[in-house]
């Protein structure tokens, strides 16, 4: 069967397009990773169906929104669980994920009020982020002992999505984690998986 | 029903959720559309506190299927389209409807920031008229016309009602009640909104179902 030419379409930044390329590279599937400058996004903007980045093509069909395009890629690329259960799971813990990543990106880009912004800031990191990474520490361990992924057996679109969310928090608090060993060890097995590696190791080094 | 010696013993579900239709419904819709039970339980504000230690994430919705806990509204109405066969027929037109109820999901949370979590009231009704004059006719200008490239008169995406489908009365059903015009201008949409009100199981669940403010 002849494999799918994919495009990624986002701005040169990890952002919401990380966690389908991780993928990617995970299944050693090649891509075109296009990646606009922020001038050039409204001539891109009328083209994506919902006038966002990231956009995956599929052989000219696109998705866009950034959890739909993660699990069109690992169902695809056999890394969304083998069961409906499993891939929930899996989708849960991206969907949680993604609940951080937005609270983030609130107080960081849409809170123009600087007192607000340092106290949402605040809140974010001593209470509703450790809050969540407890929640997930207990679901992973509840997955076979912790030593291995979130869902199933293998790594799914839920481990490259916590992969970026550990990669904007740490930034701020290289520490973050240092109270949830089965999530430390986690990172390092997604960091050295093979595929994911290599795509570390290349990929463009840009600030988010 | 009809039992083959072969046939598997049918799982057990339910839902744990307020008395509302909030985050809930699309999987209430689901479950009505395939007719399949589930128990639609609806938890008191003052077994909250106690409950939620329970909870996944410590945040309902949640679906225990034979035991077993899952939370987030979206993971759990895709998990019921799954079981139910409305989740699409192709990976990709999977795909297309999971980037709809994410689109859908986006305009349901900015609705919420300012239902919820706007306390100043200047700002509150600032957001709303923001809200209901830019982001919500953008966002079904957009989805008349991704109807439109599946023909307009049927469903969101592919033959069928999918989980797309369910989110998008859930939306339809809250915008309603502040402005009952809004979707004068979307004719391809209004009619899938009573499309989808009149299927089969859903339109029993909308007469039967609690009769509750949001």
């Amino acid at each position: 069967e002849k494999m799918p030419a994919y495009k990624v379409y986002y701005f040169n930044a990890r952002g919401r397009a990380e966690p389908t390329r991780l993928l990617l590279a995970a299944a050693g599937v090649p891509f075109e990773d296009v990646r606009f400058e922020v001038e050039k996004w409204p001539e891109y903007k009328p083209k994506m169906p919902m006038g966002q980045a990231p956009v995956l093509e599929v052989d000219g069909t696109m998705i866009c929104q950034s959890a739909a395009m993660a699990r069109f890629v690992a169902r695809e690329t056999g890394r969304a669980g083998k069961t409906n259960l499993e891939l929930a799971k899996a989708d849960m813990i991206v969907d949680g994920v993604a609940d951080l990543m937005n609270a983030m990106a609130n107080y960081h880009y849409y809170e123009p009020d600087e007192a607000r912004k340092a106290e949402k800031k605040k809140t974010f990191f001593e209470t509703t982020l450790p809050q969540f990474l407890g929640h997930f520490e207990k679901l992973l361990v509840a997955n076979n002992g912790g030593d291995g992924f979130f869902a199933g057996d293998g790594l799914t679109h839920a481990e490259t999505f916590f992969l970026c969310l550990y990669e904007s928090i740490s930034k701020e608090n290289p520490n973050v984690l240092n109270a949830f060993p089965k999530l430390t060890a986690l990172v390092e097995r997604i960091r050295t998986y093979p595929g994911i590696k290599e795509w570390l190791a290349k990929r463009p080094q840009t600030e988010f | 029903g009809v039992h083959c010696g072969a046939c598997r013993k049918m799982s057990v579900y339910e839902l744990h959720y307020f008395n509302n239709r909030g985050r809930a419904e699309p999987a209430r819709l689901l479950f009505a559309a395939a007719g399949l039970p589930y128990r639609d339980i609806r938890i008191q504000s003052e077994q909250w506190p106690e409950y939620k230690l329970k909870l996944p994430m410590h945040q309902v919705p949640v679906l225990e299927v034979d035991g077993t806990m899952i939370c987030q509204s979206v993971a759990i109405a895709r998990y019921v389209a799954k079981v139910t066969g409305h989740a699409g027929k192709t990976d990709l037109e999977q795909a297309k409807v999971d980037m709809l109820v994410d689109g859908i999901d986006d305009v349901m949370t900015k609705k919420g920031d300012y239902v919820w979590h706007e306390k100043d009231e200047t700002r509150k009704m600032e957001k709303k008229n923001a809200f209901y004059e830019t982001t919500l006719p953008q966002f079904l200008s957009r989805f008349e016309k991704l109807l439109l490239t599946n023909g307009g008169d049927g469903f969101l995406v592919g033959e069928g009602l999918a989980h797309a489908d369910a989110w998008f009365l859930c939306l339809a059903d809250d915008v309603l009640l502040d402005f009952p015009d809004i979707f004068t201008p979307y004719p391809k949409l209004a009619a899938l909104v009573e499309r989808i009100r009149t299927y089969p199981g859903i339109k029993e669940w909308l007469a039967k179902r609690p009769q509750t403010e949001f």
